[in-house]
């Protein structure tokens, strides 16, 4: 367990001194977070009070929404970018070579990469909150759950994101789907119940629509965890199925890469 | 003991082309990069792997490390195996490789040692310490603070050494170590070679240099096309001529050097 606390301290230092040292990219995401917020700001008045989904006003529903679906990308994007940076600098063979096991490497670095963005989504939530005065009504029990089952849900996705790029070296794809369909799909920037039935059965098999609307509801309505059991149960069965299913992959991946010497093709 | 065993090793590399084939002109077909290679190293023992390019030598020293796995036969490394008991194998392995600019380089050097020592499971309270000794043999103590984006290449070569030697493996693994290093580098790192198989530790060096065989060789083997061509003992006080010709003779490459030098001998 120390050795275990040991390495995922050295993994998000690493990340942290990276990431700070990259001055400009740093003040870059801020910046162009800042101005998506005032976006929807400045859209949902212009749509006017009357728009109210899920009894919501419309600018808190923009930023829960966005903030949780920018989570789900920028995380896939960031853990992505990781295995794609160690391919092409060569890290990628030193790492599977050191004496950490290659699946408890790769999980430790999708940690890293998915606690900066969740340190980037409740600077949007609280910059939403301070600045345009979002309406906020939380439960933080509710929120908490359904902030640590939409983490596991994000990890799958992002170890599945690598594995297509240990594979087929085409990573970015997933990314692609999750920043085009899923988008469109998921409930961010209007109800799922606005869409046609089958787009609408289409959403619910996609576990981001659960994790936007659960901490929408956690965050935005206040509601119990007990309210929540068909949001909540949703999101701990895809957990459930697809982090096993990723870390599966991964392992069958790095393997197959070790055998055809492919680990460091990108 | 032998700590590194190799029975009947081969490993294929297939390649497969794109599947809009009709666009380019990429070939398939398998290369066979190593063709039933058998032998093995004792403890303290420093194996010169000598070959031309396209012989094998890195890829035996990846299947070594685990960073490949064979097609057939085995690799035993300290015992364990490197299919079934990979994860044992890397504790007692260090590799460093030529073409070094596997570092994260918005890191400093010792941060970037401080990160591998703790996937290397390198006890806490040891760490500092045997990082501050493995920059000092590599000549890179002044530069422990710099980010390793501002290195140059010798430099990168100099941090991957450390880094290889920064968890004391029981089997070192060496590609062209010296490639980018300068002559009182090299020379300094020569001793240490020699000083770690004093204390017992194999070491595995893969090198195009006939000099380095021989200042810290005890053995070596020859590979070409994936087949081991020779293997022999390298004497102490044998001279470069001498490992060169032997070399030469088996490989039948042609000598360029030596013709070059016979060329501007008749010239003066």
């Amino acid at each position: 367990m120390t050795l275990l606390v040991d390495k995922l301290r050295a993994i998000l230092r690493r990340d942290l001194l990276t990431a700070v040292r990259h001055r400009t990219g740093f003040a870059m995401t801020a910046l162009g977070l800042l101005i998506q917020l005032a976006a929807f700001y400045f859209l949902s008045r212009a749509i006017g009070p009357g728009f109210r989904p899920g009894g919501v006003e419309y600018f808190p529903f923009l930023l829960v929404g966005t903030g949780v679906y920018t989570f789900f990308v920028m995380s896939t994007q960031a853990f992505l970018s990781t295995v794609q940076e160690a391919q092409q600098t060569g890290t990628m063979e030193v790492l599977m070579t050191t004496s950490t096991a290659p699946a408890e490497l790769v999980v430790l670095s999708s940690i890293s990469a998915f606690a900066g963005n969740l340190f980037s989504l409740v600077g949007y939530l609280f910059a939403g909150v301070a600045l345009f005065r979002a309406p906020i009504h939380m439960n933080l029990v509710s929120c908490l759950v359904v902030l640590v089952l939409s983490l596991a849900i994000a990890m799958a996705l992002g170890l599945a994101a690598a594995t297509i790029q240990v594979t087929f070296q085409k990573g970015a794809a997933l990314v692609w789907l999750l920043s085009s369909g899923v988008w469109f799909l998921s409930g961010t920037l209007f109800p799922v119940a606005s869409l046609p039935r089958p787009l609408a059965v289409l959403a619910k098999l996609i576990p981001i629509t659960h994790a936007v609307d659960g901490m929408r509801m956690a965050l935005l309505r206040g509601e119990p965890i007990f309210a929540m059991v068909p949001t909540v149960g949703a999101l701990a069965g895809f957990s459930l199925v697809l982090l096993p299913l990723a870390l599966w992959g991964l392992t069958v991946s790095l393997r197959r890469a070790r055998q055809n010497g492919t680990l460091s093709f990108y | 003991m032998d700590q590194v065993v190799f029975e009947s090793v081969r490993k294929v590399f297939r390649h497969r082309p794109a599947l809009f084939n009709w666009l380019g002109r990429e070939r398939g077909g398998e290369t066979n990069a190593l063709k039933n290679l058998s032998f093995s190293s004792p403890a303290g023992e420093v194996l010169v792997l000598l070959g031309p390019n396209g012989s094998g030598k890195t890829t035996a020293l990846k299947l070594i490390s685990t960073m490949l796995l064979p097609d057939a036969g085995s690799v035993r490394v300290t015992g364990f195996e490197t299919v079934r008991e990979g994860g044992r194998v890397r504790q007692q392995v260090g590799i460093a490789v030529a073409t070094e600019r596997s570092f994260f380089p918005r890191l400093s050097a010792r941060e970037n040692l401080e990160f591998f020592a703790a996937l290397d499971e390198v006890p806490r309270r040891e760490r500092q310490q045997r990082i501050d000794e493995v920059l000092g043999d590599t000549g890179l103590a002044e530069q422990a603070d710099t980010l390793v984006m501002k290195f140059s290449s010798g430099m990168y070569q100099r941090l991957g050494i450390a880094r290889a030697l920064v968890k004391r493996p029981a089997v070192l693994l060496l590609d062209e170590p010296t490639r980018s290093l300068d002559a009182a580098t090299t020379a300094h790192f020569w001793t240490t070679i020699r000083q770690l198989a004093e204390e017992q530790t194999t070491i595995l060096l893969a090198t195009h240099n006939f000099a380095e065989a021989v200042a810290v060789g005890d053995r070596l083997l020859l590979l070409q096309g994936g087949e081991l061509l020779a293997e022999r003992s390298i004497r102490s006080g044998e001279s470069v001529e001498e490992l060169r010709s032997f070399y030469f003779s088996l490989t039948q490459e042609v000598d360029k050097a030596a013709e070059l030098t016979h060329r501007a001998g008749r010239a003066s």
